[in-house]
C-alpha cells in the first residue's frame, strides 16, 4: 500500500474505534496544493492527501485540541514540534496519535523549500504509526548553517544595514508569530500595553526589537519548520535568525529542540564547570 | 565636534554582591567614570534579557550585568542560569549588528570594589572607543 | 496618580561637597509626578525623618524617593519613616547619589548630572510601586531533629529543656553515635560513656522529647513553620512497649555475626542492642541474619530444598511476648516548624592507601578501632593486643593525615580531630603499658582549642616520639611489621619496626548524606557535606528556612564544638519557634495565573522549589508561588515567556521604567 493509503485506513481505524476524535491531516487546496484538513468521521478519510505540497505544520492545531483526543499527521519538522509541546507540557502525550509520514521534501511553486533542501531527517524523530517507509537521515552539516555562516561572515556594520533593511520592510502582521508551533503565548510581549517592550508605531527600532525577541524566545525552542519565513509577505528571512540560535544552543549545549521530550532544555538546566565565556 | 563621546552605560547590578561590590568602591573611594546607571536587581538571574535588548534598543552604548561569582550566588544557583541565558544572547546581538564588546557579564563580589571600580573604567574605556552606536534602526 | 516626593540628602559634605544639590533639587522638582522636592542636611536624622514625615502629610504624598546613600545602608530606615506617616512601607524608593556617585566622582558637573538620571531613575521606579503586605503564617511548635549523636542529643536536648516538643530520629537501633564508640576523650581524658550516657538518658526520660529509633527520614514537603515530614520506622520485629529489656534474648540467640558497633572485632547476637549502655535498651532483629527470619523467608517463597533450622529461641524464651514477626516497616508521617540535621560522619575507609597496608596486615589498625581495643566495655575487655598474635604491642606507630590533607586521593580538607586524638592514644597507651613506645610521623600537628597544645605536650613528656614526615611503605618482617617513612627534618629516610600501626583515619560524610541533603533541599560541598548558608554569619542556618544544622555533617569537628554548634542550632529553633507566627517578605514573585502557560520551567528552575502546579477549573495546569518559601530572586520572572511572572519590588514594569528614564 502507499503512503497516504496507510494513512487513509490508519485514520479510519482511529476514527472508527473513537480512539480519537479528529484527525488533523492534509487536504486539497481550493485554488490548488494542499491546505489542512479536519477529519472527524470514517465518512471523510478519504479526502486526506499528502504529497510535496503540504507545506503547514499541524502541531500547531493540537494547542486548540487540548484535552481532546486527536491524531495528527506528522513530517519530520511536525513531530519535532510535537515533540516541543509536549516537553512543554502544551499537550498530553495519551490525547495526542501522532501519525508520521516519510516526507519528500516540500516544494513551493515547484521549487523545493530551502529549508527542506537544509533538511535531512525525512523520518519523523517520534511517531506513533509510520505510514510510509523509514529512510535514514542525511545531515549535510555544510548546509545546514547556509546562510547564517555567511552572515557570520560579514562585517558588523553590514549585517546592521542588513537587519535594518529586513526589518524596515516588517509590517508587523505577526503572521510569523501566529504559525510557529513554539508561540503560543496567551498575550504575546509585543501587544503588552504595560510593560510597553515594543512601541506600537511601526519605526524601524521597533519592528527590530519585535522581530529580535520573537527569535530570542524561540532560543532552544525552534524547530526548525521555517513555516514562519514561509508565511512572512514581506519575505523577511527569519529562518536566519532562528537558525543562528539553534547553531548557537546546538554548539554550545549539544542541545537540539524536540529530538528528545524528556531532554531538559537549555534554559531549564545548568552545569557549574561551564564558563560559556564568561570567565571569574 | 569639540565634545567627546561619553558612553551611556545601563547596568543590571545583583543586589547581594554587584551591588553591594559597588558600594565598597564608594566607601573605598575608588574612582570610576561617571558613566553607568545602575539598576538594582536581586540576582543576575532576575536580568530578562528583553530589559537588556530594550535598552540596546533605546540607545544603550553598553549594557553590564554584573552578579555573584559563580557558586556564590545569594540563591545558590541564579547566575549558573543567567549564564546560560546571557551566552546565548550575546552572539545573538552580534549577529544583529551590535558589537558583542557592548554587552559585558561580570562577577564582582560584595568585596570587589577595587574590580568594580575597573570593569567600570575598562568598559567606558572600550565603549568609548568603540564610538558611538549607528544609529539607523535606533530611533 | 502619583505624587512623589524627593528627599535630596547632603549627608554633611559626603553627597553635598560633589554634587550641586539646589541644581538637584530644582530638576526633581521637574520631573513627571514629583509634586515635592526638598534637600535636608541628613535625611536618615530625626529631624530628617521628621521632614520627610511632615512632608509627606502636608502634601498628600503617596511615593518617596529618598536620594542619600546606598539602600543597604538606610532603606529600612526610610521605609520606617514612611510608614510612620501612614504610607504602605514598601512605596519608598531610594536613590544611591552617595557610594555610587559623589564618592566616586571627582567632577561636580558630572556627578550632579548622574545625580539627577539617578533620581529620575528612582522616581520612574517608585511610580510604579504598589502596597506590599507581609503575610503571617502559623507556625507548628514542634522540632525534628535527625541524628542521635551527640551533636543531636544536644540539640534535642537544648529544645525540649525550653518547652518546645522535639522528635529524635535515628537511623541505628541506638543513640550515642560516634561518641559512644570512643574510649576516652581528648583533652581532659574523661570516659566518653561517662559522660555521654547520662545524656542519652536524659533524651529517653524527657517529656518532651519522643525518640524515634531505627528510624529514617522518607520524605520532606513543606517549607519553614509548616514542614510535612514522612519517616521510616525500620521493622525491629520487636514490640518496644511489651519489651522490658531484660535481655534474656540477645543472652539466647544462637547466632553471631560481626558487631558493627565495634567495627567487627567483636561478635554480637542477631537479636541484639548494639551495646550495652544502649538507649533505648530494648534489642531489634537484624532480619539479615536472624535464622528464623530465613526459615520463613525460605517457606514463604516455596523454596525447594532444606530449609534453614527453624530457630525462634528469642520468642520461645521472651517472658513478656515481645517478639512480633508480623512487624513491617512503618511509615509515619508528623508535621514540625524546624528540622536539625545533625547526621555526624564516617570514618575514613583507609583501603585506598594500599601502601599502609591496612586489610592485608591484621596489625594495622584505624584509630576507631583503638579506641574500641580500649574501651572497658569492648571486644577485648579493655586490653590492647596485637590482632594479629593477641599479644601486647610494645613498638606502636600512628601515621597522620590517612584520609586527609590529600590532594592526590581527593581529600584537601583537615580532619581536625586525629591530631588531638593520636595524642590521647599515645598517653593512654604509655597508661596502660609503661613499656609501651609511641611513634607519630605527622605532617603538622594541629593543636588549636584550648588546651590542646598542653594537652600535646603531654603526649610528648609520656614518652611519644614525633617524627615530621611521611610513611612510604610498610611491610612485614618476622612477627613485626617495619613502617619505612621520611623524617623530613633530619632529611633522611627511616625505618621504624612496630607491633601495631595505627591510622589515624579522618572523617568523611556520613552515608547517605547527599540523599538526606536531597531530601531536606540543602545543598552540600565536593566532599558531601552539607553546606551553611554562611560560613562565618549563619553557621547553623541552611539556605532554606527552618532547616539548620548541627556537628560533623557540616566537615570534621571534635566534640565541643558539636555541642557547641548543637546548642547553637536549638537556639535558632527555639528562636523560630517561639514566635507565634512566621512574617514573610514580601518582595517575592507571583504568577498571574491568566497568562502562565502553564510550560512550568520556572518549576524546573526555581532554586527553592517554591513554585508548584495548579489545575484550574477550565483544565488548565498553571504555576503558582508558594510566597513563603520564595526568596525573591526573581529567576522565574526572566525565565518567563509569557509574562506571567512578576516580582514585587522589581517587576518588569519597574525595572522597565528605570531603563526608559534614562531616555525621556
Amino acid at each position: 500500500m502507499s503512503q497516504i493509503e496507510n494513512v487513509h485506513t490508519k485514520a479510519r481505524e482511529l476514527l472508527e474505534s473513537q480512539a480519537v476524535d479528529c484527525v488533523i491531516g492534509f487536504g486539497k487546496g481550493t485554488t490548488g496544493g494542499s491546505r489542512p484538513l479536519f477529519v472527524y468521521g470514517p465518512e471523510g478519510v478519504e479526502d486526506l492527501i499528502f504529497d510535496e505540497t503540504c507545506a503547514h505544520n499541524l502541531a500547531k492545531y493540537l494547542l486548540n485540541r487540548k484535552g481532546k483526543t486527536t491524531a495528527v499527521v506528522l513530517k519530520a519538522c511536525d513531530a519535532r514540534a510535537v515533540n516541543l509541546l509536549l516537553s512543554e507540557h502544551q499537550i498530553e502525550r495519551d490525547k495526542v496519535y501522532m501519525i508520521g509520514v516519510v516526507c519528500p521534501g516540500i516544494k513551493e511553486n515547484g521549487e523545493p523549500r530551502d529549508t527542506c533542501l537544509r533538511c535531512g531527517q525525512r523520518t519523523p524523530v517520534s511517531y506513533d504509526y509510520l505510514a510510509g517507509e523509514p529512510e535514514e537521515a542525511t545531515v549535510d552539516a555544510e548546509l545546514q548553517y547556509k546562510g547564517v555562516a555567511e552572515m557570520e561572515a560579514m562585517s558588523m556594520a553590514e549585517r546592521k544595514a542588513f537587519w535594518e533593511a529586513q526589518f524596515d520592510r516588517c509590517i508587523r502582521c505577526y503572521a510569523c508569530r501566529q504559525v510557529c508551533p513554539g508561540c503560543y503565548c496567551d498575550e504575546c510581549f509585543v501587544e503588552r500595553l504595560d510593560p510597553l517592550w515594543v512601541g506600537i508605531r511601526i519605526a524601524p527600532s521597533e519592528n527590530e526589537m519585535w522581530n529580535a525577541m520573537r527569535a530570542f524566545h524561540l532560543t532552544g525552542r525552534c524547530i526548525g519548520c521555517d513555516q514562519c519565513e514561509r508565511v512572512c509577505p514581506v519575505g523577511i528571512p527569519l529562518s536566519l535568525l532562528n537558525r543562528k540560535l539553534e547553531k548557537e544552543v546546538y554548539e554550545t549545549f549539544g542541545y537540539e529542540a524536540g529530538m528528545d521530550p524528556e531532554a531538559a532544555p537549555p534554559f531549564a538546566t545548568y552545569k557549574k564547570e561551564e564558563s560559556l565565556g564568561f570567565g571569574e | 565636534m569639540g565634545v567627546e563621546f561619553e558612553p551611556r552605560i545601563v547596568g543590571f547590578l545583583c543586589n547581594w554582591c554587584s551591588y553591594a561590590g559597588a558600594d565598597m568602591a564608594g566607601t573605598s573611594r575608588i574612582s570610576y567614570p561617571p558613566n553607568l546607571r545602575v539598576i538594582r536587581v536581586p540576582c543576575s538571574g532576575r536580568v530578562d534579557p528583553i530589559l537588556i535588548v530594550k535598552s540596546f534598543q533605546m540607545g544603550a552604548d553598553g549594557v553590564l550585568v554584573a552578579g555573584c561569582h559563580p557558586g556564590d550566588c545569594h540563591y545558590a544557583e541564579g547566575n549558573y542560569y543567567a549564564r546560560r541565558r546571557f551566552a546565548m544572547l550575546r552572539p545573538f546581538l552580534e549577529y544583529l549588528g551590535i558589537e558583542g564588546d557592548r554587552f559585558r557579564v561580570e562577577w564582582v563580589s560584595a568585596s570587589e570594589g577595587r574590580k568594580f571600580s575597573e570593569v567600570v573604567s575598562s568598559f567606558t574605556n572600550q565603549l568609548t572607543e568603540l564610538g558611538p552606536r549607528a544609529t539607523g534602526a535606533a530611533v | 496618580m502619583a505624587r512623589i516626593g524627593v528627599f535630596i540628602c547632603h549627608c554633611g559634605t559626603n553627597i553635598a561637597g560633589t554634587v550641586d544639590i539646589p541644581t538637584v533639587v530644582e530638576a526633581a522638582q521637574n520631573m513627571p509626578m514629583v509634586v515635592y522636592a526638598v534637600d535636608s542636611k541628613y535625611n536618615c536624622s530625626e529631624p530628617g525623618q521628621a521632614a520627610i514625615r511632615d512632608a509627606i502629610l502636608e502634601n498628600r504624598l503617596n511615593r518617596v524617593v529618598v536620594a542619600a546613600c546606598s539602600p543597604w545602608m538606610h532603606e529600612k530606615t526610610f521605609r520606617k519613616a514612611v510608614a510612620s506617616a501612614g504610607l504602605n512601607p514598601y512605596l519608598a524608593e531610594m536613590a544611591n547619589i552617595r557610594e555610587h556617585n559623589s564618592w566616586v566622582h571627582n567632577d561636580k558637573q558630572a556627578a550632579t548630572d548622574k545625580a539627577i538620571e539617578i533620581i529620575k531613575m528612582a522616581v520612574a521606579k517608585v511610580s510604579r510601586h504598589e502596597e506590599l503586605f507581609p503575610k503571617a503564617l502559623p507556625i507548628t511548635k514542634r522540632a525534628l531533629v535527625v541524628g542521635g549523636g551527640i551533636a543531636g542529643i544536644q540539640t534535642a536536648l537544648d529544645i525540649a529543656n525550653a518547652g518546645h516538643p522535639v522528635v529524635l530520629a535515628e537511623r541505628e537501633p541506638s543513640i550515642g553515635g560516634r561518641m559512644s564508640q570512643l574510649d576516652k576523650t581528648f583533652p581532659t581524658l574523661d570516659c566518653s560513656s561517662c559522660i555521654l550516657t547520662p545524656k542519652m538518658v536524659d533524651v529517653m526520660q524527657h517529656p518532651n522529647i519522643k525518640l524515634m529509633t531505627y528510624t529514617e527520614l522518607e520524605q520532606v514537603e513543606g517549607f519553614v513553620g509548616n514542614f510535612k515530614v514522612t519517616l521510616r520506622q525500620k521493622a525491629r520485629k520487636v514490640d518496644h512497649a511489651k519489651c522490658t529489656a531484660c535481655g534474656l534474648c540477645w543472652q539466647k540467640c544462637p547466632e553471631k555475626v560481626d558487631s558493627e558497633f565495634d567495627l567487627n572485632l567483636g561478635k554480637r547476637t542477631a537479636i541484639y542492642i548494639p551495646f550495652p549502655q544502649a538507649v533505648p535498651p530494648r534489642p531489634v532483629i537484624d532480619t539479615a541474619n536472624c535464622r528464623y527470619q530465613k526459615y520463613l523467608d525460605f517457606t514463604a517463597e516455596g523454596r525447594e530444598g532444606k530449609a534453614p533450622p527453624k530457630c525462634g529461641i528469642c520468642e520461645k524464651i521472651c517472658p513478656v511476648g515481645a517478639i512480633d514477626w508480623e512487624e513491617t516497616d512503618e511509615l509515619i508521617t508528623e508535621e514540625f516548624g524546624a528540622i536539625v540535621a545533625a547526621t555526624g560522619y564516617k570514618p575514613f575507609e583507609p583501603g585506598g592507601y594500599t601502601e599502609l597496608g591496612k586489610g592485608k596486615f591484621a596489625d594495622v589498625i584505624t584509630g576507631l578501632e583503638l579506641e574500641r581495643m580500649m574501651s572497658p566495655a569492648g571486644p577485648f575487655n579493655g586490653e590492647v593486643k596485637r590482632p594479629s598474635n593477641g599479644e601486647h604491642p610494645k613498638e606502636v606507630v600512628f601515621i597522620t593525615c590517612v584520609g586527609s590533607r590529600d590532594k592526590q586521593r581527593g581529600r584537601t580538607y583537615c580532619s581536625k580531630v586525629c591530631c588531638m586524638y593520636i595524642a590521647k592514644h599515645a598517653i593512654m597507651l604509655k597508661s596502660h603499658d609503661p613499656e609501651v613506645n609511641c611513634y607519630v610521623f605527622n605532617m603538622d600537628v594541629r593543636t588549636v582549642s584550648k588546651d590542646y597544645e598542653e594537652f600535646y605536650e603531654q603526649a610528648q613528656l609520656s614518652g611519644a616520639t614525633y617524627i615530621r614526615g611521611k610513611v612510604s611503605k610498610i611491610r612485614q618482617e618476622g612477627d613485626q611489621l617495619i613502617v619505612r617513612g621520611e623524617d623530613t627534618l633530619l632529611g633522611e629516610i627511616i625505618e621504624v619496626p612496630a607491633d601495631m600501626v595505627v591510622l589515624a583515619v579522618g572523617m568523611e560524610h556520613s552515608e547517605g548524606a547527599a540523599e538526606l541533603a536531597q531530601k531536606l533541599h540543602i545543598s552540600y560541598d565536593v566532599n558531601g557535606f552539607f553546606v551553611e548558608a554562611h560560613p562565618k554569619l549563619r553557621p547553623v542556618e541552611t539556605r532554606s528556612d527552618g532547616i539548620f544544622l548541627a556537628g560533623a555533617c557540616l566537615g570534621p569537628r571534635d566534640i565541643p564544638e558539636t555541642v557547641s554548634q548543637g546548642s547553637g542550632a536549638a537556639a535558632k529553633v527555639c528562636g523560630l519557634l517561639s514566635q507565634d507566627f512566621l512574617t514573610t517578605d514580601p518582595l517575592v514573585s507571583v504568577i498571574d495565573k491568566v497568562k502562565c502557560a502553564g510550560c512550568l520551567l520556572c518549576q524546573d528552575i526555581c532554586p527553592f522549589s517554591a513554585i508548584d502546579s495548579e489545575t484550574l477549573r477550565d483544565g488548565r495546569t498553571v504555576s503558582v508561588v508558594n510566597e513563603s518559601i520564595c526568596k525573591g530572586c526573581g529567576l522565574c520572572v526572566a525565565a518567563c515567556r509569557f509574562g506571567a511572572a512578576n516580582l514585587h519590588g522589581f517587576t518588569q514594569e519597574q525595572l522597565l521604567a528605570e531603563v526608559l528614564a534614562l531616555w525621556e
